[in-house]
């Protein structure tokens, strides 16, 4: 049932401005605005997943920056010794917030791995399938994504090294992230 | 505590896919609830607490407990909150309820779960960037990890580490989908065998698409009174709170979880409800348990960890058929998570609604646990496993 034929039923009649037809009384259509909402709308740039990772965003920049120079680096804290990570700007053990980089091994082992088949995340759409794990480090052990493997290719305690990459996408500085893949 | 705390009743919704807003699941939920308990009207609602966890994402929608007060007519003059805990939001709805009538501050409150999880498929990659994101959103999510590909590394480790296998894992999927079966309002009514969850797809390898909970829109509500208020209902069935547990380790990203193969918190959570609840041996003195299967290899990993079997065995105990309804302990009755679905935030609501309806006798005989139950568990997991909830609940006072 359209509005018009409820109008009708309910007996309700434009005093003025309505359009009557000719053809068997029923009224036309007004004329009406509208709100037109767009069909698609770029990524925001909230909604990747790779923070902004400049000073002016963020306090943990020099992790960032010293991943863009090469070094894969967390903090450490000077006053109770422990190695956070991810990097911190207080140390969860202790509270001091005099914290310093220390450098992190680039090479590790896969503690545990499986494979993203199904649907991934925005702005990973294309990705799957892809291998993500945790791997140990030695201080820490940390989860990564696990490049140029299969899951049928890894076993558990496969050697795997540090890879840096750049980060194409919405923001006005470069941006950088790690993965890991087999040595 | 000062007060005993009684479930009374409470409703739900049909779980699924549903052609249904967040607001209709929440009145779907909420009209249930106040049908199925006689002498507790909306105005006699003192505080409301409402289990969501992302209607912002997933709903649009912020602010959700008073919408709930708007849509049911409940005027709440002593407490209301939102409460938002991932997996466990129900739990923590009922937790603090359970304690604003324990310390006598109200003696009426309605619990509310509501989760819409179902957009259109073309916008799942949403759904699943939600999840994602329940993890550390910049050192977790960036990875793509999400549901299935975190708790398979479990299933692996366990595998490598206690020889768990496939065919274990596949038992506890079969055992909670064949009792959803039975369920009216669950996701999957699909009887299935150990050979059907190990035919189906591996999605996140070593799980298998049906050792995976669903993507499930429902809702769920139960009522919560006090001992004098339940007397004064002369309520035919009462589930009493007897023990509450909650633990946390100082984790929330995968970065910082101590192992991959057991979740100590869980232990911990539940000691401390034992404890309060008077339980020594939780396999002799709880006959049902409902535990958060969000994936298979999680309610073996719980067996270990709330007392039922020792650490690594949990898959010999769903093999022996320990956790069947004729077992040592009842587990998920209802067809857990991996049959009912998982609508994050009425998960809790549902599991401490599935306990009062054991006790009643008000499921079919299919999946009623034999022997009259009269003691029972609900537990629930959250985020990447490094918090547990537990609640226990027994048809008497204590």
């Amino acid at each position: 049932m359209t509005e018009n034929d409820q109008s009708e039923k309910n007996g309700i009649v434009e005093a003025d401005g309505g359009q009557l037809s000719t053809d068997g009384g029923e009224r036309a259509d007004p004329p009406r605005d509208s709100v037109s909402i767009p069909d698609e709308i770029e990524l925001p740039r909230l909604l990747d997943f790779y923070e902004l990772q400049d000073p002016e965003h963020t306090q943990i920049h020099e992790f960032y920056d010293n991943l863009r120079e090469g070094s894969f680096t967390t903090t450490e804290c000077p006053d109770c010794g422990a190695v956070h990570f991810p990097p911190r700007i207080v140390c969860p053990e202790c509270h001091s917030d005099d914290l310093h980089y220390t450098d992190l091994p680039h090479e590790g082992q896969l503690h545990s791995f499986t494979e993203v088949r199904g649907t991934a995340a925005i702005g990973m759409t294309d990705d799957p399938p892809f291998v993500v794990g945790v791997v140990d480090l030695g201080p820490i052990r940390l989860s990564a994504r696990i490049d140029d493997a299969a899951y049928d290719d890894l076993e558990i305690g496969d050697p795997v090294g540090l890879k840096i990459m750049e980060i194409e996408g919405p923001a006005d500085h470069e941006r950088v992230f790690y993965r890991f893949e087999p040595v | 505590m000062p007060h005993n705390v009684a479930i009374v009743g409470g409703g739900l919704t049909e779980w699924g896919e549903r052609d249904a807003t967040w607001k209709d699941l929440a009145q779907e939920a909420g009209k249930a609830t106040f049908n199925d308990v006689d002498g507790i009207e909306p105005e006699d609602v003192e505080g409301l607490f409402v289990g969501a966890v992302q209607p912002e994402r997933f709903a649009f929608q912020s602010h959700v407990a008073p919408l709930v007060a708007e849509l049911l007519g409940v005027e709440v003059n002593k407490m209301i909150a939102r409460t938002e805990l991932a997996c466990a939001s129900g739990q923590a709805a009922l937790r603090y309820a359970w304690l604003a009538i324990a310390a006598g501050q109200l003696d009426v409150a309605l619990v509310l779960g509501v989760e819409k999880m179902n957009i259109d498929r073309e916008h799942m990659p949403e759904m699943q960037s939600n999840m994602t994101n329940v993890l550390d959103r910049e050192f977790d999510g960036v990875n793509g990890l999400n549901g299935p590909s975190h708790f398979a590394q479990f299933a692996q480790r366990h595998m490598h580490e206690h020889g768990t296998t496939d065919e274990q894992l596949a038992m506890v999927s079969a055992k909670n989908k064949n009792h959803a079966a039975e369920t009216d309002f669950a996701q999957y009514r699909k009887h299935v065998d150990v050979d059907d969850v190990l035919d189906s797809y591996p999605i996140a390898p070593p799980l298998r698409l049906l050792d995976c909970s669903g993507i499930t829109d429902g809702a769920a509500g139960v009522l919560l009174v006090s001992e004098e208020k339940a007397e004064e209902l002369d309520a035919e069935t009462t589930a009493y709170v007897t023990g509450s547990g909650q633990s946390c380790m100082a984790s929330n990203s995968i970065n910082n979880l101590p192992s991959m193969t057991t979740w100590p918190q869980a232990g911990e959570a539940s000691r401390e409800a034992y404890e309060q609840a008077g339980i020594e041996d939780p396999l002799t003195d709880i006959d049902v348990a409902e535990v958060h299967d969000c994936f298979s290899i999680s309610e073996i990993i719980e067996y270990e960890q709330l007392g039922f079997a020792d650490e690594g065995e949990g898959g010999q105990f769903i093999e022996d058929g320990r956790s069947h309804l004729d077992g040592d302990v009842a587990v998920n009755p209802r067809g857990g998570l991996l049959g009912c679905g998982h609508p994050l935030g009425a998960t809790g609501v549902c599991q401490a609604l599935e306990v009062y309806r054991q006790f009643a006798g008000d499921v079919p005989n299919a999946r009623q646990v034999p022997g009259d139950p009269e003691t029972g568990l609900i537990h629930n997991l959250s985020g990447s496993g490094s918090v547990h909830s537990v609640m226990t609940l027994a048809r008497d006072p204590q």
